[in-house]
């Protein structure tokens, strides 16, 4: 089967610092990619890339059979982004903003405002839908935020820590639709931090670290040689460790600076 | 900390209070005021002195709130003058300065969590605004303190401070019950937009203080400024303190200056006295729940039905944009110009400057102002008044392209936005269509009226002139798409130069209009040249490409 997003020999800086070094990576159509890594570690950067954020990177990047720098606005048009932080005006109302980024898409008006109405009566905000977002919770926003990455209809889903701030309702939920979307065929690029969701939701999981990948393959493979859990293969192969010293220290460092006091 | 026995006798927490104050002050030292002239100082480079130069700011208020003293012979309407000016400013100044500090949020979830007493938190914040309004009536009445000691001596100079300290119980008086009374009256989500609508309007008043007040004691002369002609000024507080400073100023006060003066001591007490027993603890009451109003999921269970399809912009994006990029832009530009305080706060002001500045003009005049406005029809100044509108336009484009959500940008990067140039036209539009039309025909219509129909030549070619010079700057300044930019407080030296370049072709064709005011086939020519330009340069915005947005970027 023919990757749907092919990345060979992918590096970038951000003046002298190397962000991404010689990435090498291949993704299967229908496939949720589990995108994980320490902070810094270079997974929104790659995301960025991979949606045509930025531009300016080494190596070549190939989505949906076509050279993404070649065409970058065809490419754009069949992707979905959700980013990490809910940036958003938030001046504006739920409808204001889909219509606004639907507009961008070239969706026509009654199209915007089925799919606005729909998608945000299933995550409970269409009472919401002609409120301002400024006075909006954090998960609110990121349900506003989601809904504008997948209003398009996209083929390839991005989505950068898409839980963030979500109830645990909301988490069933988006867990729940990425099988859905899944279903539908499309491939759903997942970057987290929360390791148990990465393992529930991932066919594949690729680690990256210092702009490197570590490992790649399905939750098994990892297991046969790293450990137990993603989160103990995380902590192997990122070569943290020495949590509990870590911990104890804190500790004695809050208790000595109270007696001090 | 000074006086703190005092600070502990009341209940506070000298450590904590100090703390707060000293954060609440260094905030202070590096916010912008919103007189209008300190906008420019929200760069960190100009914030490092921000102290001195607010200092000297007020000072050279201060110069200008002097004139009623030397201005009118009588010295208690001089000094009910001078104090009615003072009251009103720092009242004002108060009321939209300092609100954002009142209800800065952070609040919640920094100081509410801590073990920090509700006594400590009132004084520290009233501390805090008697610290303020220090800081800004010191170094504004100096000069009036200079000018006392001068002329009538050191005595009621050293006796000064008096008044002015009374004056400051007034205006926290005065700024407590005005916040309680929108409280009261309003919902707190409205209560930031009245605010701010304060804000303007302060910054409208200081430009026309500074730009009307100096030429209407001069115009006048000194022979009208007498007691009877401001006999009504008895009944504010600002002549209570004058006359209280009479009183205590002069040794055989007079007479008729004793019930005001009393009062006038009596009053600004009795307020303090309200102030820290009822007013301050019931505002923070208040104040604490105001960020804490969150909207819920589904809270709202009205039905919604109504679709933007209806909207009157979307019509009009519509109108004016063929590209659904031109809508897009045109729609979130419209939008976001209403409901970003920070733009109204900018951008509303200069309405009111243009109608200032030109009274201002016309006031310059050798025979005075009315001979000046009864001379109107017989002049060319039409012109001077509708060109004075790209102001406006220019004003609303600089500051279009900023926001402090400037990262919700992103959205435009990850979309299939071909050529941003048609998302940075339709803004364009909106601005043009949303606060230039109207602003321009209400100016036309005075136009008509004054200098009659004969004009309407002149308005049709300096409507085209006025958008191509905003064409221009924004060809060449503003090369950004909408509400994309962090908000800076320069541009580079090459960038002016290019706007400025850019505007001499324009300025020419003003030029040229003036010339030609008497020649209707000149002006003919004129708008058939100047469209054709128009029609260039906008075509040239609109094909604005990314490359172009990144090298803008760059270089900026």
């Amino acid at each position: 089967m023919e990757p749907i997003i092919s990345i060979k020999g992918l590096s970038k800086k951000y003046g002298d610092k190397i962000v991404l070094q010689n990435i090498n990576l291949e993704v299967e159509p229908g496939q949720i990619i589990g995108y994980i890594g320490p902070n810094g570690a270079g997974k929104s950067t790659t995301v960025k890339v991979l949606t045509g954020i930025i531009q300016d990177y080494e190596g070549e990047v190939t989505v949906m059979g076509r050279k993404l720098a070649d065409n970058l606005m065809e490419i754009k048009g069949k992707v979905g982004y959700i980013p990490e932080l809910a940036e958003l005006y938030d001046l504006l109302t739920p409808r204001e903003y889909l219509t606004f980024t639907g507009r961008l898409y070239h969706l026509s008006n009654d199209v915007i405002e089925d799919r606005s109405r729909r998608m945000l009566e299933s995550f409970g905000l269409l009472a919401n839908i002609d409120q301002r977002m400024d006075s909006f919770s954090k998960g609110m926003r990121q349900k506003v935020l989601i809904t504008s990455g997948l209003l398009h209809n996209p083929e390839i889903v991005f989505m950068d820590e898409p839980l963030s701030g979500l109830d645990a309702n909301a988490v069933i939920l988006i867990k729940e639709l990425l099988q859905a979307l899944k279903q539908e065929g499309k491939t759903i690029f997942y970057c987290s931090h929360m390791m148990d969701v990465v393992e529930k939701v991932s066919d594949r999981i690729v680690l990256i670290s210092n702009g490197m990948i570590l490992a790649n393959g399905t939750i098994d493979e990892l297991r046969q040689n790293n450990g137990d859990t993603l989160e103990q293969i995380f902590s192997r192969l990122t070569s943290a460790g020495g949590f509990t010293q870590k911990a104890d220290d804190l500790a004695a460092a809050m208790k000595e600076n109270f007696t001090a006091q | 900390m000074l006086a703190s026995p005092l600070w502990r006798s009341l209940g506070a927490d000298v450590i904590q209070l100090e703390a707060i104050l000293d954060m609440r002050l260094m905030i202070d030292d590096r916010k912008p005021l919103s007189t209008g002239m300190g906008k420019r100082q929200s760069q960190k480079k100009d914030r490092k002195h921000g102290s001195i130069w607010s200092a000297l700011l007020f000072t050279f208020m201060g110069v200008l709130y002097i004139i009623p003293l030397y201005a009118i012979p009588d010295r208690i309407t001089g000094m009910s003058v001078y104090f009615s000016l003072l009251l009103a400013f720092i009242t004002l100044t108060l009321i939209t300065d300092f609100s954002n500090t009142l209800f800065d949020k952070r609040d919640k979830y920094i100081l509410f969590p801590r073990p920090v007493s509700d006594k400590t938190l009132v004084l520290a914040k009233l501390l805090h605004v008697f610290i303020y309004l220090l800081r800004m009536v010191l170094p504004m009445a100096l000069p009036a303190w200079v000018m006392l000691g001068c002329i009538d001596g050191w005595a009621s100079a050293l006796l000064f401070p008096l008044p002015l300290t009374l004056m400051v119980c007034l205006a926290l008086f005065f700024v407590n019950s005005f916040y309680l009374l929108v409280l009261h009256l309003t919902r707190p989500e409205k209560f930031k937009d009245i605010i701010n609508y304060f804000q303007i309007f302060t910054s409208v008043v200081f430009f026309a203080t500074v730009y009307l007040l100096p030429g209407y004691f001069n115009r006048e002369g000194n022979n009208r400024f007498d007691a009877s002609n401001f006999a009504w000024l008895k009944f504010l507080p600002s002549s209570w303190l004058a006359a209280c400073w009479v009183w205590i100023g002069f040794p055989a006060p007079q007479q008729n200056t004793l019930m005001l003066s009393i009062i006038g001591i009596l009053l600004p007490l009795l307020c303090a006295f309200i102030l820290i027993k009822w007013l301050s603890p019931q505002f923070s009451k208040k104040i604490s729940g105001i960020d804490g109003i969150e909207v819920t999921e589904s809270s709202n269970n009205t039905a919604v039905k109504s679709s933007s399809k209806s909207k009157i912009y979307v019509q009009l994006a519509r109108l004016f944009n063929r590209s659904e990029e031109g809508q897009a832009g045109f729609i979130i530009t419209w939008l976001l110009t209403s409901r970003s305080r920070t733009f109204r706060m900018r951008v509303y002001p200069s309405f009111a400057f243009i109608p200032i500045y030109f009274i201002y003009l016309l006031s310059q005049g050798k025979n005075g102002i009315k001979y000046a406005i009864a001379d109107l029809p017989h002049t060319s100044k039409h012109l001077l008044l509708l060109y004075m509108s790209s102001y406006v336009l220019i004003s609303g484009m600089s500051y279009m392209i900023m926001s402090e959500q400037y990262k919700a940008a992103w959205v435009y990067y990850s979309s299939p936005v071909g050529v941003p140039g048609k998302v940075m036209s339709g803004a364009l539009k909106a601005m043009w269509v949303k606060f230039f039309l109207p602003f321009f025909s209400v100016l036309s219509i005075f136009t008509l009226v004054t200098w009659g129909p004969q004009v309407l030549p002149d308005l049709l070619l300096a409507l085209i002139n006025v958008t191509l010079l905003a064409a221009c700057i924004a060809r060449v300044s503003f090369r950004q798409l909408p509400f994309s930019m962090m908000e800076q407080a320069k541009q580079k030296g090459g960038k002016f130069l290019k706007g400025l370049i850019s505007m001499l072709v324009p300025a020419t064709l003003g030029l040229g209009h003036y010339f030609a005011i008497h020649l209707w086939w000149l002006k003919l020519i004129f708008m058939l040249l100047s469209s054709a330009m128009l029609w260039l340069v906008w075509d040239s915005y609109s094909n604005t490409t990314w490359a172009n947005i990144n090298r803008e970027e760059q270089n900026s």
